[in-house]
Parts: structure tokens; sequence; C-alpha cells
């Protein structure tokens, strides 16, 4: 349970960071581009709890799902999860751009960056999260 | 495969499983045509009405060949899922993977929301919808793949 618990916050914080980092940093220009698409940014910031939610249910259900299937698997387990997980994520994009006006660009960078977001939170939950009794028969 | 939760006990490791593609097939092209056919009747007809408030978000004819290649990746890779992880099958198994799987979905939903002018009314319908298309698509998965999976337990 704690390392479940330890596995989840740094999950949850490394994906806040890599959030804030590549979608409000990185991709900031390419986001001001289809700016009629969103929120103005005060209303964003106003609702801003249910970002940190929303990353927090993801980083929860990764390691749930981790633990109920790939613990023991270490590190490349968490990779190939986070993979997978990524790839279904690229199936709804896919759906989001057949029925959203999105540029197709910002779809794939968003793409781009879920890929390594999820291949490092693969990494993290991988390293953090062992079962405490491993029955190998 | 053992039940869910951060109890910290590894489940028994399943034994290398060669993958009964014709099974895979057959539950891939199920579970894809339960989304196709789900979504269709939940986002475009049920939802319909909530989309429409807010008209400058979505596209006024959906782009049918990236919605279909959706649904198809969608579908592949949760019965990918379904086969790597409950190598056993069953449909209660594949139907909580499934849960877990959309409770991903609600998380970017709800990230979603908060950036994207959604009304709630359609925060609450996508999760929803989320969480009945994955629960019973997971369902299919599970009862097509588990007839010919060897016994893990």
């Amino acid at each position: 349970m704690k390392r479940f618990i330890f596995a989840f916050i740094a999950a949850f914080i490394f994906i806040f960071l890599w959030g804030w980092f590549y979608n409000g940093v990185l991709l900031k220009d390419v986001f001001a581009e289809a700016q009629s698409l969103f929120r103005p940014r005060k209303e964003m910031m106003s609702l801003f709890h249910w970002i940190v939610i929303g990353q927090a249910g993801l980083a929860l259900a990764f390691v749930m799902i981790y633990a109920s299937g790939f613990a023991g698997g270490g590190i490349a387990a968490g990779v190939r999860l986070g993979i997978m997980l990524e790839i279904l994520a690229v199936g709804a994009r896919c759906a989001i751009y057949a029925t959203q006006p999105f540029p197709a660009k910002l779809l794939v960078l968003i793409s781009i960056g879920g890929f390594i977001e999820m291949i490092v939170t693969g990494v993290i939950v991988g390293a953090i999260y062992r079962p405490a009794v491993a029955r190998t028969s | 495969m053992k039940p869910f939760g951060p109890d910290g006990i590894q489940q028994e490791p399943q034994p290398k499983e060669i993958m009964d593609w014709k099974k895979f097939f057959i539950a891939f092209v199920a579970a894809f045509g339960f989304l196709f056919l789900f979504g269709f009747l939940w986002y475009g007809m049920l939802m319909h009405g909530a989309h429409q408030e807010v008209p400058t978000l979505l596209r006024t004819k959906p782009d049918f060949p990236w919605l279909i290649l959706g649904h198809i990746v969608m579908a592949f890779f949760l019965t990918m899922l379904c086969a790597r992880f409950v190598p056993a099958g069953g449909a209660a198994g594949c139907a909580k993977l499934g849960i877990l799987v959309a409770l991903i979905y609600a998380g970017a939903d709800l990230i979603t929301f908060a950036v994207q002018p959604l009304t709630t009314k359609i925060l609450c319908g996508w999760i929803a919808g989320d969480l009945i298309q994955f629960a019973i698509a997971g369902a299919i998965i599970g009862v097509i793949y588990k007839s010919s999976s060897p016994a893990t337990h």
C-alpha cells in the first residue's frame, strides 16, 4: 500500500509538471493558434482545480492498472503499459479530430507529448511499485 | 485476474501465453462494432442536444475516415490490453480493466473541461459514456477471448 501511494504521488507530480511544461510552455504558441477552441486564460485558471483532479485521476488509474496486472514486471512492464494506454488515447484523439475542428498539427504534438508522458510515468511507476509478496509458483 | 486494489500483494505470475489470434480478431471486431455503435447512439444521438450548445467546438459533419480509424485503434488496443492483462479472460475481469481504462479517459475529460468551453452536461455525459462503453466493451472481449485462453489458475 505504501509503495502504491508513493508510486501514485510520484506519477501525479510528474504528470502535473510535464503537463505544465509541455502544454503550457513548449506548445503555448501552437495552442494560441487555435484560441477559439479554448476558454480565455482567466476562465481556465478559475477551473484549474479540474486539471489537477483530472491529472490525479489519470495517475491513480495508471497505478491501479499496473498494480492489478503488470506489477512484478518492473520498468519494462510500466513502459509497455504506458505505450499501450497512449495508443488508446491516440485512437480517441483521431475521433476528436473527426468531430472537432482541431488543427492536425496540434493533435500530433499533443500525442508526441502524451507518449513521452506515459512512457516516463511507466518508468516511474515500474521503478517504485513493487509487490510485497511475489509468489513464483 | 485477482482482485484489484493496492493491497501490495502480487498475483500469481501469468505464464507466457500464445495468443489465439483468431479469437483475438473476433474479439477485436466485436469490440469495434460495439464501440462504434455505442458512440453513435450515445455521443451522436443522445448527446446531440448537449453538443449543439457548443456548436463552434464541433465540425458540421464528422470526418468519418478518422472516426472509424480512431475506433479501430481503441478497439484493437483494448483487446490487446485485455488479452495481455487478463489472459484467463472472463467478462468480469475484462470489464474491470475496461472501467480502469475509462477512468484514464475520465481524467482527460476533466482536463478538457477546464481548458475548453464545454458545459457540465457534456462533461458528465462524456464521463458516463466512457465508463459504460469501456466496461461493456471489456466484458464483450472477455467473453469472446475467454473460451480459447489456456487456464492460468
